[in-house]
């Protein structure tokens, strides 16, 4: 009886100990996972700081007024462009634009060409 | 059980023992407790406090959002010539992969005896250093460094400032961040995630590029030795825009800057001239000395004392107030200020802040120098802005609030709401004065001294001065300080302007004149010709705009 008792106790400590370990050993697993998530995400910080200010500095308005002008046949917008929107209402046409759109024509282009 | 109880030997040791492991291990079990559990809660902060790390420096973005300063982790090359086995070859891969450093100081470097450590270059991009470290070269490494950059370079540099080499703020909002607005600083911070939120300026980069492109055409075209301009929203206070000409770039190895490449809008103070006759005219409305239909005799010069004021542009008869205004009339304007009298006078200043230094974030400002003693002459002559200089940003501040119904928000180089504008505003004059100086200033632009910065639509209004530079305590005839302030849409003016130029010379174009009606004034049409979209400000015609947009057209038909 107590020989069945103390091997009942040698195996209780033997399994628990395994549980134990093998606990032990996917917690330092998680925590080399967490320390390892931590550096990336820092470094994706990094990263997004990097391109945050490489963004910043290729939209340069200098540097875009410059591709502007060597590229592009554009002026300075002059106040009479601008209509309002009651005026533009008042040339949209009645058919649904997405109708005239399939039929092969440009709406918009033909209310710009008929407001020059 | 019939049997006794089997008494082994030594059980009383046994219970002896037993009850003294129990007492350590249940003294063991309440310490435990009482130090995770019960003192766990406190014992957290002191801990947090002993090895919290140095908050990071907040990023600074525009209105917008686009970043203007940012740190970036740089890595910095160096090499350990000690380790290096082959010389040449090492000099031979380094100069391959990174161009700019010279193969032959190199060599020299890497072949001084006793040597353990030499930088290759400092602060490489990644690219480089990855490059370089794949060469996989004895001896040659790098060390992460972190470094403040600018990656709009020069742009709203006077606005933004810079560090020094220890990340510390020398100038503008990056030392406001270290010195007055620490507490500002560290409520951007978020100790948890060691980041911090960006400081957000009310600097928007696209009115800002606007103006400063603008302003350097300016220089160039009538060879000025300085410029600058601002651009300020008036219901809030917020300083939308401010170039100061020359400029800097803060991404400059060296921060060795001239003294005129200062912030001269904050810094400096200027006699701008008759735009200070606004300052008069909203005085002498406010006090119910005068109104739109009053008139003064401006046959005369006036003569106080041994002094004697005359016109610039002389009409020789009696001026109703706004002609006052459009001919920018020194006797009339003198007269206003004497009929509200010396202490009135006094009394005006102060209340509109014109004796206190004007103070915003950007610590970089200038007290404004007025006359020391007050006269019947100092009076008449700081009425026309003679002996009276101010900061250019306490002008426009000043001039917009008279525009703003009268109510002059504190201006701010961080973004704010109106709510919190209007906590910070005062009432300087009444919203009738106001409406006076509204009228006024439109008056100048379509029939005045400013008619060239009448941009179609945007209903700009204007004073415009120009003044004489002192040289040597006399003011010279040739050296001028031209000043524009405007605002617009002058119906419910939003957004003010100023700007100025700094000894602009005579071209042919403006017919040989130098005054400010033909350099500051055009420029800043064109400044609010490609601003005001920007800001949303939308256009108006009326008939007689309408009219002229037709003739404007007939006759660049007739050009083209």
């Amino acid at each position: 009886m107590h020989k069945f008792f103390n091997a009942c106790l040698v195996l209780t400590a033997l399994v628990s100990a395994f549980f134990l370990y093998s606990l032990e050993h996917s917690t330092r697993g998680h925590e080399r996972e967490i320390v390892k998530l931590k550096n990336n995400i820092l470094e994706e910080r990094e990263q997004i700081k990097v391109l945050g200010a490489e963004w910043s500095s290729l939209t340069r308005p200098d540097r875009l007024q410059k591709l502007a002008q060597e590229n592009l046949k554009l002026k300075t917008v002059s106040a009479s462009q601008f209509v309002n929107e009651a005026e533009l209402a008042a040339k949209v046409p009645a058919e649904p634009v997405q109708m005239l759109t399939e039929k092969g024509k440009d709406p918009i282009a033909d209310i710009l060409k008929e407001m020059q | 059980m019939t049997d006794e109880p089997i008494k082994l030997a030594g059980q009383n040791r046994i219970r002896l023992v037993a009850i003294g492991f129990s007492v350590a291990f249940l003294a063991i079990a309440i310490q435990l407790a009482n130090l995770t559990i019960i003192k766990g809660a406190v014992s957290e902060d002191d801990s947090l406090a002993l090895h919290q790390p140095r908050l990071p420096r907040p990023d600074i973005v525009d209105r917008n959002g686009i970043v203007v300063a940012t740190d970036i982790a740089v890595a910095s090359l160096y090499a350990d010539p000690r380790k290096i086995l082959d010389v040449e070859e090492a000099v031979e891969s380094i100069t391959a992969t990174v161009p700019d450093i010279d193969a032959k100081t190199l060599r020299t470097k890497l072949t001084q005896p006793g040597r353990a450590f030499i930088w290759l270059k400092r602060q490489v991009s990644p690219e480089e250093r990855d490059a370089v470290y794949n060469l996989g070269i004895p001896g040659v490494g790098y060390v992460n460094e972190r470094r403040r950059v600018y990656p709009l370079g020069r742009l709203a540099a006077h606005t933004v400032g810079y560090v020094d080499l220890d990340s510390k703020g020398i100038a503008g909002i990056e030392k406001f961040l270290d010195d007055q607005g620490a507490l500002y600083t560290a409520s951007l911070a978020e100790p948890e995630t060691q980041t911090a939120s960006p400081a957000q300026i009310s600097t928007d980069t696209r009115v800002q590029f606007a103006l400063a492109d603008e302003l350097e055409r300016a220089v160039t075209k009538f060879r000025a030795i300085a410029a600058g301009g601002i651009v300020l929203d008036i219901t809030t206070g917020e300083i939308v825009a401010l170039v100061s000409l020359p400029d800097f770039n803060p991404n400059q190895e060296d921060k060795k800057f001239r003294k005129e490449q200062a912030n001269m809008m904050t810094s400096g103070v200027f006699e701008l001239g008759s735009v200070i006759k606004a300052i008069t005219f909203a005085m002498a409305f406010d006090y119910g000395v005068t109104n739109l239909n009053g008139k003064y005799d401006a046959r005369f010069p006036l003569v106080i004392g041994n002094a004697s004021i005359s016109d610039y542009h002389a009409q020789r008869r009696v001026l109703t107030v706004p002609e006052i205004f459009t001919n920018s009339s020194n006797i009339g304007t003198a007269k206003m200020a004497l009929d509200v009298g010396m202490e009135g006078h006094q009394e005006f200043l102060r209340r509109v802040g014109l004796f206190d230094r004007l103070t915003t974030e950007v610590p970089e400002s200038a007290k404004p120098l007025l006359p020391k003693h007050w006269s019947k002459l100092a009076t008449a002559t700081a009425a026309f802005g003679h002996g009276f200089a101010v900061q250019p940003l306490q002008g426009i501040s000043v001039i917009g609030g008279l525009l703003n119904d009268g109510v002059m928000a504190a201006p701010t180089f961080l973004k704010r709401d109106v709510a919190e504008a209007n906590v910070l505003a005062k009432r300087i004059v009444k919203p009738e004065t106001s409406e006076k100086m509204r009228y006024l200033f439109r008056l100048n632009v379509t029939e005045g001294t400013a008619s060239k910065a009448d941009v179609i639509g945007y209903r700009v209004g204007g004073k415009t001065g120009t003044a004489e530079k002192v040289v040597n305590g006399r003011y010279a005839k040739d050296k001028l300080l031209n000043s524009f302030i405007g605002a617009f849409p002058m119906d419910n003016p939003r957004y003010a302007i100023i700007v100025m130029l700094d000894e602009p010379k005579a071209t042919p174009e403006t017919y040989g004149f130098a005054t400010s009606g033909w350099n500051a004034v055009p420029t800043a049409g064109k400044i609010i010709e490609r601003i005001a979209p920007l800001l949303g400000v939308k256009p108006q015609f009326t008939v007689e705009d309408i009219e002229k947009l037709a003739k404007l057209a007939k006759a660049a038909k007739k050009d083209g």
